[in-house]
């Protein structure tokens, strides 16, 4: 079994069922408040019983933003306070005259600046699209709209998502809200630092590679990864199209997996978006007090043995396996797997995601949108527009994803990578038919220093071991925070839960369980801990 | 500055040593096959960023060149795999395709598209001449 050294504390009755956990922070005090369920359903059962309106809720989400945002700059684009507060005020009379109103209306969302909104710029956090006004509104963006949300403004990201730090954006760096002179993860950083300094209460990230659940890890906030085609990517700007997602951040599991609820569906504009029904995910967020005491009884956990190695932080394996002793502690029968494929997935991923990417990024030639530089010929129209609008990062990526697709090259890389994603995906699938779901930690180490991997490309994809598999494989994944490093900083620790395809539910179960039993974290920013 | 991460890919000898009994027969390393199929000219930065219609100047290509070196060499990890009999997957392939009818849709928003271009003169999208190589 994989129980830490340390004893497992009895659990005490049903009714007040928690599990001290063995790591605390030294910022927060041990009587800290317990998580809370849902922000979304908070808020909203706020608003209909006229305890709040939406625009006192939109005003002080505004003030919020607006006070962190010269530290922590995650928003690229923050839309005027009298749109946001228009919108507010339209909800608070429909509220007033008692009709219906959406299941997330009033609610603050960010949105990362590679998804589509019509109405704001859309830069995908490079040069070539400054100033970028799509034409249309993402499908994810309208689904939101049609729920009631207020969209408060666009994230910050690595550039067209090719990143894990968010320094790869050109216009700015976003920090980590738990120490400031830390990066945020990425590619989508922005989504992520916003929801952990409660600038907004949900946001959309993309994860092509990890791009949600690394930087959800970093920044101590939940990050949920559906399954492929679970999301239409119609109006996400395409980086690897046959890795893409549309993933969902939330300060607590339920509110990320409401936010899925909103947002999934099939979608004619997307062909590889799927015709599967979409379940209610709001039903698996049960109260503490309707919960046995072993409430996963039965549920076999998988921990997959090569992620807690060497290579891996000493406290990240500490964090994830006394959250493996929680996961027994409330009737999981834990198992190590071992997924002897697991370290090709990385070379196969990158020489994937770089192909892909070339032949996405060559729609960005100056001509019909974005920044140009005129030529006295066309091609170099193109190579000037591309050398000024793209940065390095992007640049070095297509060139690489080129050389992989070349005519003598494309057996040796592309189709072989696209071989070793066969082999990733069947062994997760045996993995998972043995198991309801796998564990593994988000990434190998806490938030690092900003600058300290922005010259060294390997470093920082070598980061993406434990997310890139995932991907591969086309599977959910849920990360969730579950502990801090134990130094003086005391960074969050996410744990990743991989479930079969379509399978959100079960793991936004696990997760809210998981979750709302953790006694002494509420995972709040010192940054935003004392207002 | 060293990687813990990078650690992870290299501490652990079943990893990488596909030599390791243990090791699925499928994954076990056939070099000998891969030499002799395929000999990999390293990338042509040049070469490549005239193909990708990427202007780079000479300083930039001497920055590039060893980054990506570093990396493919890293991506030729996968030559020493045997991948035969290995169907290549296209995507994770969690539903077939959906394809809708072939019918066209009157676009609701085309003055925005337009107004994004930007070099747009009396419904002409307006480009430098192309010339002809002969």
């Amino acid at each position: 079994m994989l129980s830490s050294a340390q004893t497992p504390r009895l659990l005490r009755s049903p009714a007040a069922l928690t599990f001290k956990c063995l790591h605390t922070s030294p910022i927060l005090t041990p009587a800290s408040t317990s998580p809370s369920p849902s922000q979304i359903l908070t808020n909203r059962k706020a608003l209909l019983s006229r305890q709040t309106s939406a625009v006192d809720l939109a005003k002080s989400f505004l003030q919020r933003l607006r006070r962190h945002e010269p530290q922590i700059s995650s928003f690229l684009y923050v839309s005027p306070d009298d749109i946001v507060l228009k919108q507010a005020e339209e909800l608070d009379n429909r509220i007033k005259n008692n009709e219906e109103v959406g299941p997330l209306a009033g609610v603050l969302v960010g949105v990362k600046d590679n998804i589509c909104t019509r109405d704001m710029p859309s830069t995908a956090g490079s040069r070539i699209l400054e100033n970028y006004r799509p034409p249309f509104d993402a499908t994810a963006v309208r689904k939101l709209r049609e729920m009631g949300a207020i969209i408060i403004g666009k994230t910050n990201l690595d550039e067209f998502g090719m990143g894990s730090t968010t320094e790869g954006s050109a216009y700015q760096v976003t920090a980590n809200p738990w120490d400031l002179s830390r990066v945020p993860g990425g590619s989508s950083g922005g989504s992520a630092a916003a929801v952990s300094a409660r600038q907004c209460t949900v946001a959309l990230g993309s994860d092509t590679g990890g791009s949600v659940r690394q930087p959800a890890s970093f920044c101590g906030v939940v990050g949920l990864k559906p399954t492929y085609g679970r999301v239409s990517r119609y109006g996400l700007v395409a980086y690897a199209s046959s890795l893409d997602v549309i993933g969902c951040f939330g300060s607590s599991v339920a509110d990320a997996g409401l936010l899925l609820n909103s947002i999934s569906g099939f979608d004619n504009f997307d062909a590889t978006s799927s015709k599967q029904e979409v379940p209610d995910y709001a039903s698996q967020f049960v109260p503490l007090d309707y919960l046995e005491s072993k409430p996963l009884k039965g549920l076999r956990v998988g921990v997959i043995h090569e992620t807690l190695g060497n290579g891996v932080d000493s406290e990240v394996v500490s964090s994830v396996r006394s959250a493996i002793s929680h996961l027994e502690e409330l009737g999981c029968t834990v198992s190590e797997v071992s997924l002897p494929s697991f370290s090709l997935g990385l070379p196969a991923y990158y020489i994937l995601a770089s192909s892909e990417s070339s032949s996405n990024l060559s729609r960005y030639d100056g001509v019909r949108y974005g920044n140009q530089v005129f030529g006295e010929e066309l091609k170099s129209l193109y190579g000037d527009s591309r050398a000024e609008g793209l940065g390095s990062e992007v640049k070095m990526r297509i060139l690489m994803g080129t050389y992989a697709l070349s005519a003598g090259y494309y057996d040796a890389y592309y189709k072989r990578a696209q071989q070793v994603r066969t082999i990733i995906r069947n062994s997760f699938k045996d993995a998972l038919d043995k198991n309801d779901i796998l564990i593994s930690p988000a990434a190998p180490s806490v938030a690092y220093k900003i600058g300290e991997k922005k010259n060294d490309p390997l470093a920082m994809y070598s980061g993406d071991i434990m997310t890139v598999n995932v991907n591969l494989a086309g599977l959910p994944a849920l990360v969730l925070p579950c502990g801090y490093d134990g130094g003086s900083a005391g960074m969050p620790v996410g744990i990743q839960m991989i479930g079969a395809a379509f399978d959100e539910e079960k793991l936004l179960k696990i997760g809210h369980i998981f979750e709302q039993t953790l006694e002494g974290y509420s995972f709040i920013p010192p940054l935003v801990a004392d207002e | 500055m060293s990687c813990r991460a990078v650690m992870l890919l290299r501490a652990n000898p079943q990893l990488f040593s596909f030599r390791n009994s243990a090791f699925p027969k499928a994954l076990q390393p056939n070099k000998r096959f891969y030499a002799a199929k395929y000999s990999l000219e390293p990338p042509d930065v040049t070469g490549l960023a005239e193909k990708t219609r990427i202007s780079l100047t000479p300083k930039q290509v001497e920055e590039f060149a060893p980054k990506i070196r570093q990396v493919v060499d890293w991506f030729g990890l996968l030559q020493a795999v045997d991948l035969q009999s290995i169907e290549p997957a296209l995507r994770a392939d969690t539903e077939g395709d959906n394809l809708r009818d072939d019918v066209p849709r009157v676009f609701d928003n085309r003055d925005a598209i337009i107004a994004a271009v930007p070099n747009y003169e009396d419904s002409y999208i307006k480009v430098p001449k192309v010339l002809n190589k002969e």
